[in-house]
């Protein structure tokens, strides 16, 4: 690699050439103040968190699992990527350019100042040196292409997540835009592209200076983008003493930016280096799924104030990189509710940076402020009341931010100090009263099953292979009656043994819990859990997403612990064990909708799918689909509260969307409140009689073309 | 000061039920019970005046003639923010009419001595609207019906408050303390009262005191005590809407049939 007649010592680079001693010594001391306030950054940003409430839960027994997770999510970029590949490929850039580039920096510092003074070894010449400004100068081409593209999208391209205006502030307020949000993003970027603009500067005009010494111009395009901006100095006239001054002066620049910036580190932006590694660390594998168990017997059940929060939602806050995926996928924020799930978790880091200190630390002895409130750095109530706990938000975010926990946390103090709309306030004093959200008398719980033409068996009697567990909707909504009918028939059809629990069903309890009353949550939990304890069955089974996640993910907290699965689940077991019989193919183009409960919050994508594509329908995917589906809007216990006049219905933007597809006949549901939500929002979006709104069980039903027996003279009902 | 509010349990029915044996009431199982709905808005009218007030400046005592049944509905005014719960109760209470069961209350006044009283507009199920205008007459004291805003400094001798009359008109009125307010639903938004909070008031205690220990004459109470009576009740025979079926033709005949039936 050398140039023959070079001594190999001679090719590397002398940090202080040409230094007065004073320069050394002032250099050496800037970089230890800035070591200094880096340290004490890091100090302030940890007593911060850990003012927080159960910052040792860490689940330490699969530690290695987890880091090697972490690891690879590192190393591969794969969350920056989603949905948005461009940004994601060129920030994968900057990563690996400043990875690079701060190892190599450090390998320096490990040579002259460690190794090299206490133990006189040397590495970093030669071969070595050379392979290593190859990297350096590949890395720092990566790094600098990256943050352009980034200096062109916020300012060119601008996409509207990038827009800090907040959906939960008037115009008029003064936190509306987030100015000093803005400020710092261009401060940073405009940071990192001098160091790396003024570290190839540097190295260009080095190798002009010294051109006369062949140990450095020779071995030049080992640093090739260096060596061609030196060829163009030259070419502009740049001479060997010119090129020294300019050396020094980029020399300080240079080193006075980078020490700079690594000492602010803990304060801005760029502390997502380390938080949000550390997020994705101890990430909740289910965070929208399974939310928190509450103490009921605590102080508090709910998030108040900064130090009930738990660290881990502290320390998310400072994650945040302003990314605006979760704000660009919130069905509240699209439909113009006062919610940015983005806006949120940056006030929750403005109040507790407020409360417990950013930069000095603080304590918060003056007396503590609510979190939830209608001031600067607080989260307003009808913030959180938009929320429908569809967990889009936290699926998308890049650095773990568990916004859906977070929020629920937050409604709690709400449903405690009994602030609530006065509609939900008559759902939860019924389903109190009741087991149902229709306030509707426990006898008639398993009326549906009147007009059946057989007769379900009755679980608490006898024991069943299949324990049905039907859920409100499904037992009270009469269009969801009609599903329960079908599926009732389609299960008899298919020789299945199940039961129901008639009228000691209650609702199981999903949406109580994800409005934020914990204690109703639990208390019905546990009688769901008692009755299910009295009877004999295999397995759960039901129609209903919302039941299907608490029944499977939640319960076992309480010490329910049951298999279960969801409707379409167990037709495609019943389909591929043939115990169903297709009698005809449907030509139909059906859209299918993705249910949150079922979709992202269980991951089960391809069951319903695959029951479509026996059925013969053509499945024509919607433009949000599967991870990224669109909430009918029904979730959190928004389905019981009228949306006010003025906003448009969350359900009516995904009415729109699948209005869109040209000769569709049937939009395919999955989920009781799915149903009610988006066959209401056809209507109103004026696309009644365009397509039909059909759950996966009824499409199913027609498929199998139930024919009348003998028995049954009116079996077709349903269909 | 103190804030007594007298609430009440009441029954909802099922649409489907059915009357006692003695077809003077419904039946107890086809009935949920809750708290007044306007005993929310009274209830919640005293504990905004406590929090307005800070730390130790106004009591809030929830008050209900009832069995032990009404333990329910008094947790849940303690889980709402009452401060303490009293029930008055024993057999010679039972069947006591609107009237009688303002004695008891009137004379629970009066071993409380608060400087309010806030009652519900009227009861949820029987509607009579009496007994909070009935305390007042016993006591003697000031009185207002139907409040539909209040602003007060507790302690201070005179409150001001909003009626609504007909026509979207308010009255504003102002009225010398003690006094008895009836309030109207829409006043305030009543708190939720949390499962969580209403088990926490299971740990508070519900005094129970006997008409009795308050100086209550049986004679005043009770179907003694009553100058009405509940005698029967029962659903009318209320003229029957008829589905009428078959072809156009045939329906329009059959309408014919009946105008000219009904017009002799
Ligand atoms: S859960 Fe859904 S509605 Fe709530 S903030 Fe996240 S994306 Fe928005
Ligand atoms: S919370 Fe996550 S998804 Fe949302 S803006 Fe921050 S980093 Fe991006």
């Amino acid at each position: 690699m050398i140039p023959i007649g070079i001594e190999q010592h001679a090719v590397t680079r002398i940090l202080f050439q040409d230094f007065a001693p004073w320069m050394v010594i002032v250099f050496y001391a800037y970089a230890c103040a800035a070591v200094g306030v880096f340290a004490w950054g890091v100090y302030v940003q940890l007593r911060k968190y850990l003012a927080g409430r159960h910052a040792g839960r860490i689940d330490w027994a699969r530690i290695g699992g987890r880091i090697a997770d972490t690891l690879r999510m590192v190393l591969s970029q794969r969350t920056v990527r989603r949905r948005d590949a461009a940004a994601g490929w060129l920030h994968t850039g900057i990563f690996y350019g400043f990875v690079l580039l701060f190892i190599g920096t450090s390998t320096i510092t490990l040579q002259e100042d460690i190794l090299a003074p206490l133990f006189k070894i040397h590495f970093w010449y030669g071969d070595f040196y050379l392979l290593f400004k190859l990297v350096l100068n590949v890395a720092g081409f990566a790094l600098l292409a990256g943050v352009i593209y980034m200096m062109y999208r916020r300012g060119w391209l601008r996409p509207p997540k990038l827009d800090y205006t907040r959906p939960d502030r008037q115009k008029t307020d003064s936190d509306w835009s987030r100015e000093r949000y803005r400020i710092e993003d261009w401060a940073f970027l405009w940071t990192l592209s001098l160091i790396g603009l003024t570290g190839f500067l540097l190295s260009a005009t080095r190798m002009v200076w010294l051109e006369q010494d062949p140990a450095v111009w020779d071995t030049r395009w080992w640093a090739p983008v260096a060596a061609a901006i030196a060829t163009l100095l030259k070419a502009a006239g740049l001479d060997p003493a010119g090129a020294a001054d300019l050396r020094m002066l980029l020399w300080w620049g240079h080193g006075i930016l980078a020490l700079t910036f690594i000492a602010l580190i803990p304060y801005t932006k760029a502390k997502h280096i380390v938080t949000a590694v550390v997020s994705w660390l101890i990430r909740d594998r289910a965070p929208v799924a399974r939310l928190p168990l509450g103490d009921l017997e605590g102080q508090r059940i709910g998030f108040k104030e900064v130090k009930d929060v738990d660290s881990r939602y502290l320390l998310q806050a400072d994650a945040c990189t302003k990314c605006g995926r979760c704000h660009e996928a919130c069905p509240a924020r699209a439909a113009g509710y006062p919610l940015s799930p983005r806006d949120l978790v940056l006030t929750l880091r403005e109040h507790a940076n407020q409360q417990l200190g950013e930069i000095i630390p603080l304590s918060t002895s003056a007396g503590p402020i609510s979190l939830i409130g209608d001031g600067e750095a607080q989260i307003r109530a009808e913030t959180l009341w938009a929320c429908r706990q569809c967990g889009a938000c936290t699926e998308i975010c890049p650095v773990a931010v568990e916004h859906v926990p977070l929020i629920n946390m937050l409604r709690r103090t709400l449903v405690d100090e009994g602030e609530l709309d006065p509609a939900l306030q008559k759902t939860l004093g019924a389903v109190a009263k009741s087991g149902n959200s229709f306030n509707e008398s426990r006898r008639k719980r398993a009326r549906w099953t009147k007009e059946l033409p057989f007769e379900i068996k009755d679980a608490r009697k006898e024991p069943v292979d299949i324990l049905w567990f039907v859920g409100d909707y499904a037992s009270f909504d009469p269009r969801s009656q009609k599903v329960s009918r079908a599926f009732a028939k389609i299960l008899h059809e298919a020789g299945v043994d199940f039961g129901i629990l008639y009228d000691d069903e209650t609702t199981a309890g999903n949406d109580i819990r994800r409005v934020g009353e914990e204690g109703l949550f639990q208390q019905l939990a546990n009688g769901v859990i008692e009755t299910l304890g009295q009877c004999k069955f295999d397995r759960i089974v039901t129609t209903d997403p919302h039941t299907f996640n608490t029944l499977k993910n939640e319960y076992p907290q309480l010490g329910g612990v049951y298999k279960v699965d969801h409707a379409s689940a167990y037709l495609r077991e019943l389909l591929a064990t043939g115990k169903i019989k297709l009698a005809r193919k449907l030509d139909y183009r059906a859209a299918y909708h993705d249910p949150c409960h079922l979709g992202r919050l269980n991951k089960e994508y391809e069951a319903p799918r695959s029951v479509l594509a026996e059925t013969g329908a053509t499945l024509i995917e919607l433009r949000r689909n599967k991870d990224n589906s669109f909430c009918c809007g029904g979730g959190g216990g928004r389905v019981w509260v009228p949306d006010p006049p003025g906003v448009s219905k969350v359900s009516e933007i995904r009415a729109r969307e699948v209005a869109e597809i040209e000769g569709l006949d049937a939009l395919i549901v999955n989920c009781p409140k799915c149903m009610t939500m988006l066959e209401d929002a056809v209507k109103t979006t004026g696309n009644e009689g365009r397509f039909r709104v059909l759950e996966m069980t009824e499409l199913l039903a027609e498929a199998m073309e139930f024919t009348p027996r003998s028995d049954t003279p009116n079996v077709v009902e349903a269909v | 000061m103190k804030i007594l509010v007298p609430i009440k349990r009441v029954a909802s029915l099922d649409d489907e039920f059915e009357l006692r044996d003695d077809g003077r009431d419904v039946d107890p199982d086809f009935c949920e019970y809750d708290l007044n709905e306007f005993d929310e808005y009274s209830l919640e009218a005293a504990v905004e005046l406590k929090e307005r007030a800070g730390e130790g400046v106004v009591e809030v005592v929830a008050v209900t003639v009832d069995t032990q049944d009404g333990d329910e509905i008094l947790r849940k005014a303690l889980a709402k923010g009452a401060d303490r719960a009293i029930r008055i109760w024993d057999e010679s209470l039972a069947e006591s009419d609107q009237i009688a069961v303002a004695r008891v209350i009137a004379k629970a006044v009066e071993h409380e001595k608060p400087g309010l009283v806030f009652c519900g507009a009227q009861s949820a199920d029987h509607g009579h609207a009496q007994t909070g205008i009935a305390v007042a007459g016993l006591l003697g004291w000031a009185h207002a019906a139907v409040v539909s805003g209040l602003s007060y400094e507790p302690g201070a001798p005179v409150a001001t408050i909003d009626r609504e009359l007909e026509g979207g008109l308010v009255q504003k009125l102002s009225i010398e303390t003690p006094a008895v307010l009836t309030i109207q639903l829409g006043i305030n938004k009543p708190r939720y009262a949390s499962l969580r909070s209403i088990k926490q008031a299971n740990a508070k205690p519900i005094e129970v005191l006997s008409p009795a220990e308050i100086g209550l004459d049986p004679a005043q109470t009770g179907l003694a005590g009553s100058l009405s009576r509940v005698r029967r009740m029962y659903i009318p025979e209320r003229g029957r809407s008829v589905m009428i079926e078959g072809a156009p033709a045939e329906q329009a005949a059959r309408l014919l049939e009946i105008v000219k039936e009904v017009n002799g």
